[in-house]
């Protein structure tokens, strides 16, 4: 299975059928094919995004645009079922930041935002454990493992990093078999 | 007036007549004008040109709306294609959406199409072997079936004549069960791979790694620069159609080639509804087409008609093709016309962790996927509790390290790191499936297309042979892996429904006895002479080598016996 495959298996990893009707508080301001989207949830996806993929001396995802990507690919390539555990996931989401520390999670710190989020991921010393496995429901964990990786999968994706970080090439022209890993520094990706 | 419709019906008259562009019928276009033979090409899907008709060949990853992944309404409304590994948003537009040419399923049966100029040949994975002597001699020798009518000898020329011509890379590796060659220089195992094929053959008799053998260009010859096409640029990006002509396809290779002799006319746009029999002559006069634009119908005339529309679709023209002298479908005296289809079994797969080798990676990229296990099960005899044996893909990669979770800045940082992971090795199965008679394709009674043709109705099954087999290669490959010291091993089997392996063979089988089979070993219809069907369809058995190959060798071959007895008076 080549990459391409392996990501396309693990996508929408995300809670069973919430088939709760979810419904859109406050004015939409973006309108897509499957849904409405308020301000607030624009923001905080794009947020959410903006923690996972900072601006740092190179590009962040607001900069790429990351979070209009991950609308787009939940508009367009998640089944109705896996929609509406998203945005119950993203009321959870909001509940959960107003229930930490009182406030929107675009107001947090950047410790703040950073607590929250380690909540969410397994600390590479304990692979196999998911300690938020019973704390978290299914559709928050969806909904932040979505936003996760098609921030990532946005990111790796991205013109920038596919010519900047990691030069993709659309005619390689070769194929060495025993490529020496000294000289890896200067390797391109196939 | 009259003459009018004689003039008209001269001008759709041709020396020859090609059902389908794909594979096997770019072969029997390239050969019958090759010979001088005035031919019409009937294709029922678009055009498409080479270069100028691969819309998304020169695009980025990041230029697709949805960096490759095929919208949910669009996989909802085609559940069938969107199980094909290569249905993706770069090269679905090559594939036959499921809504748009329906089927009946009787029994679940996943038929993977490519309904245009070049067929299957823009999208196939180029994965070529040549069958062995143990294949033809199969069906004799562990009884299933009929005898195929031909052995490795007769195939063999025919072999080396469409390999040069197509571009064929590998190594020769000497080996009775996959017999060598005409081969471009084969594209390397890299060191896991090659570690791999040192211990198969260092513990294991009879079993073999080699390098895959592919149709690409590794290093062009005069005989593919006059083809218009230059060496592989190892883009893997072949399913967009090449601007390189790199690897083998139709559009590439033997269409332009027939198109420069003058004597090929393509129709795209023609859906053959069945050919004609002329019962006073005893022959076939033609066929009736459905112009896809216009419905209108219309017919063509000529000499020879081969039929080339992929295996099952040939198996629903025969069917559609009635008289009164074929009520069945045409030459089916024998009734076996739609029956014994069998594929192959993809059912496993099986993939590791590799210890080690942190001195190599690889660079670039390699068209031909890494390497092949031929058959080694019940080849020189019969040695399981199963028939026959299947073949094995293997691969072994990997890639900069990546830590998949985390955020911020060390984690985004991360993403860069050109730091190499670790090596993962993985395998799947490739199994031959044994022709039944209960096993079989049919018109539905009452459901037809858009063009008044009726709806094929499938009905291929798995049987308990394969699912031994299945049983067989995952204990087999755990084996391998294990003592190879691959670590977290997992095999895993899938539920595929048949027709995904895009396999698909029989129905219009060859054999020796008109009673029993459709071909006779040239691939004639042994009740109407000048029918030729080359494509799978025409196949008695399986094998587990890829097939395509083979359909061009047949093709290549069954020509050239049509064009010899034409020319004699025979036909
Ligand atoms: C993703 C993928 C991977 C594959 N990998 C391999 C591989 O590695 N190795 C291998 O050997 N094979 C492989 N195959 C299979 C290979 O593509 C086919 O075996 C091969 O294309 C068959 O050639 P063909 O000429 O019989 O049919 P096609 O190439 O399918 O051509 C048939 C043509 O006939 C036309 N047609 C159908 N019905 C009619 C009609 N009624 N009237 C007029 N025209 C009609 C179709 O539109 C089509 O253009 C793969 C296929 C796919 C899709």
């Amino acid at each position: 299975m080549d990459r391409r495959s392996a990501i396309r298996n693990l996508a929408f990893v995300m809670g069973s059928a919430a088939l709760l009707p979810y419904c859109t508080p406050g004015k939409p301001t973006a309108h897509f094919t499957h849904f409405d989207v308020n301000l607030d949830q624009q923001n905080l996806v794009a947020d959410l995004a903006e923690t996972i993929i900072p601006k740092t001396t190179s590009p962040g995802a607001r900069d790429l645009e990351l979070d209009k990507f991950v609308w787009l690919m939940v508009d367009d390539c998640a089944k109705k079922d896996e929609q509406e555990a998203f945005f119950k996931g993203l009321g959870e989401f909001n509940d959960l930041v107003k229930k930490s520390y009182n406030k929107n999670f675009s107001d947090c710190t950047k410790d703040e935002k950073a607590t929250l989020l380690n909540t969410f991921e397994k600390k590479p010393s304990q692979k196999n454990l998911t300690p938020t496995d019973e704390k978290y429901s299914k559709e928050l964990r969806g909904f932040y493992g979505t936003v996760h990786w098609l921030t990532v999968f946005g990111y790796t994706e991205s013109k920038y990093f596919m010519t900047r970080e990691i030069v993709w090439e659309l005619v390689p022209g070769r194929y060495n078999a025993y490529f020496p890993v000294k000289n890896l520094k200067a390797a391109k990706n196939g | 007036m009259a003459n009018l419709n004689i003039d008209s019906a001269k001008e759709r008259t041709y020396d020859a007549i090609v059902i389908g562009s794909g594979i096997s019928g770019g072969w029997a276009a390239k050969e019958l004008t090759d010979k001088g033979l005035k031919v019409i090409m009937l294709e029922r899907g678009r055009d498409v040109k080479h270069i100028k008709d691969y819309p998304t060949t020169n695009m980025y990853p990041w230029e697709f709306k949805h960096k490759g992944q095929i919208p949910q309404d669009i996989q909802d409304a085609n559940p069938v294609v969107s199980r094909c590994y290569a249905f993706r948003e770069d090269a679905q537009h090559f594939f036959v959406k499921d809504q748009e040419h329906p089927y009946v399923q009787t029994k679940p049966f996943d038929w993977i199409r490519g309904y245009q100029v070049g067929g299957k040949s823009l999208l196939w994975a180029r994965q070529t072997q040549r069958w062995s002597n143990f294949d033809f001699e199969g069906p004799a020798r562990d009884g299933f079936a009929v005898d195929w009518p031909i052995r490795y000898k007769d195939i063999d020329p025919w072999y080396s004549h469409v390999e040069k011509f197509a571009g064929i890379s590998g190594n020769k590796d000497g080996l009775a069960e996959l017999p060598d060659g005409e081969f471009l220089p084969g594209f390397p195992l890299n060191a896991v791979e090659d570690y791999f094929s040192k211990h198969v053959k260092g513990h294991y008799k009879n079993r073999y790694v080699i390098s895959a053998r592919c149709a690409h260009l590794s290093k062009p010859n005069q005989i593919h620069i006059d083809q218009g096409r230059v060496q592989c640029q190892n883009r893997n990006l072949c399913q967009r159609g090449c601007p390189f002509g790199g690897y083998f396809s139709s559009n590439a290779s033997t269409i332009p080639w027939a198109l420069k002799s003058g004597n090929l006319t393509l129709r795209p746009y023609s859906v053959v509804e069945s050919i004609i029999y002329d019962d006073k002559k005893g022959e076939a006069t033609g066929v009736r087409i459905v112009d896809t634009n216009t419905k209108q119908t219309e017919e063509y005339y000529a000499k020879i008609i081969f039929v080339n529309a992929a295996c099952l679709n040939t198996n629903l023209i025969l069917l559609n093709s009635k008289s009164s002298r074929f009520p069945n479908g045409l030459g089916n005296d024998s009734g076996v016309l739609g029956k014994y289809v069998a594929f192959h079994n993809y059912s496993a797969h099986i993939g590791a962790e590799v210890e080690g080798f942190e001195e190599w990676a690889t660079d670039g990229r390699n068209p031909a996927g890494g390497g092949y296990i031929p058959r080694f099960r019940n080849v020189f005899k019969q040695e399981t509790d199963f028939l026959r044996g299947y073949a094995c893909g293997l691969g072994a990669y990997r890639g900069y390290k990546h830590e998949g979770e985390g955020f911020g800045e060390n984690f985004k940082a991360g993403l860069s790191s050109k730091e190499y992971g670790p090596w993962y090795v993985g395998s799947h199965m490739m199994g031959e499936t044994i022709p039944k008679a209960s096993n079989f394709v049919a018109l539905d009674a009452a459901k037809k297309d858009a063009w008044g043709m009726p709806l094929l109705d499938i009905s291929v099954d798995y049987d308990d042979n394969d699912q031994k087999m299945q049983k067989d290669y995952v204990e087999q490959l755990t084996e391998m892996f294990t003592s190879a010291g691959f670590k977290n091993i997992k095999a895993e089997t899938n539920h595929q429904a048949p027709g995904l392996d895009i396999h698909e063979m029989g129905g219009v089988r060859m054999g020796n006895d008109p009673k029993t089979s459709m071909l006779n070993k040239w691939n004639q219809l042994h009740a109407c002479k000048n029918v030729f069907v080359t494509d799978g369809s025409s196949m008695t058995s399986t094998s587990c080598q890829n097939p395509s190959l083979t359909y061009m060798a047949l093709t290549a071959r069954a020509v050239d016996n049509a064009v010899s007895e034409l020319k004699k008076g025979n036909i």
